[in-house]
């Protein structure tokens, strides 16, 4: 409930606020949000399983957005971005399909 | 699906992450699919395996909510922003509208290109007759009759000071199709000007001589037939003292402060020092003959 909550009251104050990403972060905002739902959706999955926990969460969260930051920074700065960008989405997309397969099922059995 | 079997399901899967001795066959150097070993992992490890470790050490600690929601309100906010930042920038749309409008300058450019070249030739056509014409006293009348007439026909760019109008659509036009501007309103202001003493008028632009055609095609009003867009500025060159005044009172005058009041359509009148009015291109010789001398 808190964390749902959270999200809901997060978009508000985004929208309502609207902060301004520096220039120099903007390229690596879409694959952060990317990574942030793979780590939502493994946490929907490991709640649903029972053995969700905070810490686990908040660690591969964090990680996993600065992760593949990083990887499109490294890209960036070696003429690859794009693709390097594009790796990162196909793997997570791929993580967040099953993990969402897995979810469909423990909740509808189908 | 039962809490149990859940629970079931996860002790299986921290089995298969913490000794490769589960059910899935482990993945080692000896397996067919060893070259696939990544695409393996990510369908069959999405879950990070440290929940399952964090669970078999019962690190179920319920006193961080507090993270979890501090964590969830960045992930709205980086959705939200990213989202925002999307729709507003819209790098497509700004691209496609640069490449527009360098297109429109690029055809801008040659506009003044040729139109610097009209200018040449009108001068060197001025040359040529005045040197066909030579230096007589008929070649001299000819000359100051053609100086004169040259403005008053359109055949050559004129500037002065002048009145300005502008006219428009009421707001209530696409209710209404009395409330446009019509042909007609835009004749009768054209001859209203002529009438008041304008020694030039031009529409958007457009130089009006004797044979300029304001008509109407389809939904647009066209000048020399070529289609105005709204609003129509009537640019007139005359005598600032009499020329608004004159048109004013003329039936023209009358006519649009009918249509101003009535029909609330837009209609400005202002003097201005300088206007410059461009030659009719449309003007060609239509008749010649050799001067009697």
């Amino acid at each position: 409930m808190i964390p749902l909550l959270g999200l809901i009251a997060g978009i508000v104050l985004g929208v309502v606020l609207e902060p301004s990403i520096p220039q120099a972060l903007q390229p690596y905002l879409p694959i952060a949000i990317v990574a942030a739902m793979d780590a939502l959706f493994g946490a929907f999955r490991a709640y649903l399983e029972g053995i969700f926990t905070d810490r686990v969460f908040v660690v591969s969260f964090i990680s996993n957005v600065l992760i593949a930051a990083a990887i499109v920074y490294i890209g960036d700065q070696i003429g690859v971005g794009s693709q390097l960008a594009t790796g990162v989405v196909v793997v997570l997309g791929i993580r967040i399909f099953t993990n969402a397969a897995a979810i469909r099922r423990a909740l509808f059995h189908a | 699906m039962t809490v149990t079997s859940v629970r079931r399901r996860a002790q299986r899967r921290g089995q298969a992450v913490s000794s490769s001795a589960g059910q899935q066959p482990p993945a080692t150097s000896q397996a067919p699919d060893a070259s696939m070993d990544l695409l393996n992992q990510i369908i069959r490890q999405p879950v990070d395996p440290d929940y399952a470790l964090g669970a078999a050490r019962g690190d179920n600690s319920s006193g961080r909510r507090w993270t979890l929601g501090v964590l969830a309100l960045i992930i709205g906010a980086l959705f939200a922003v990213a989202a925002l930042q999307t729709t507003r920038t819209a790098p497509v749309l700004q691209s496609e509208r640069s490449e527009l409008i360098s297109r429109v300058q690029t055809a801008e450019g040659e506009q003044d290109e040729l139109r610097s070249r009209v200018t040449t030739l009108t001068q060197e056509i001025a040359t040529l007759r005045a040197a066909a014409l030579g230096d007589d006293d008929t070649a001299r009348f000819v000359e100051s009759q053609i100086n004169t007439l040259d403005p008053v026909v359109g055949n050559v760019a004129v500037t002065g000071p002048g009145v300005l109008i502008v006219v428009d659509d009421s707001p209530s036009a696409a209710a209404d199709a009395r409330d446009r501007v019509l042909d007609i309103d835009l004749q009768v202001l054209a001859n209203g000007l002529w009438e008041a003493g304008a020694e030039a008028v031009a529409i958007n632009g457009h130089r009006l001589s004797n044979l300029t055609a304001i008509r109407s095609a389809g939904d647009a009003i066209t000048v020399d037939y070529r289609s105005l867009t709204r609003p129509y500025r009537v640019e007139a060159i005359g005598d600032l003292r009499t020329l608004q005044a004159g048109f004013v009172e003329s039936s023209a005058g009358a006519w649009w402060n009918d249509l101003a009041q009535n029909r609330r359509m837009r209609y400005e009148i202002s003097n201005v020092k300088q206007l410059d009015l461009a030659a009719d291109p449309g003007i060609v010789l239509r008749r010649a003959g050799k001067a009697s001398s």
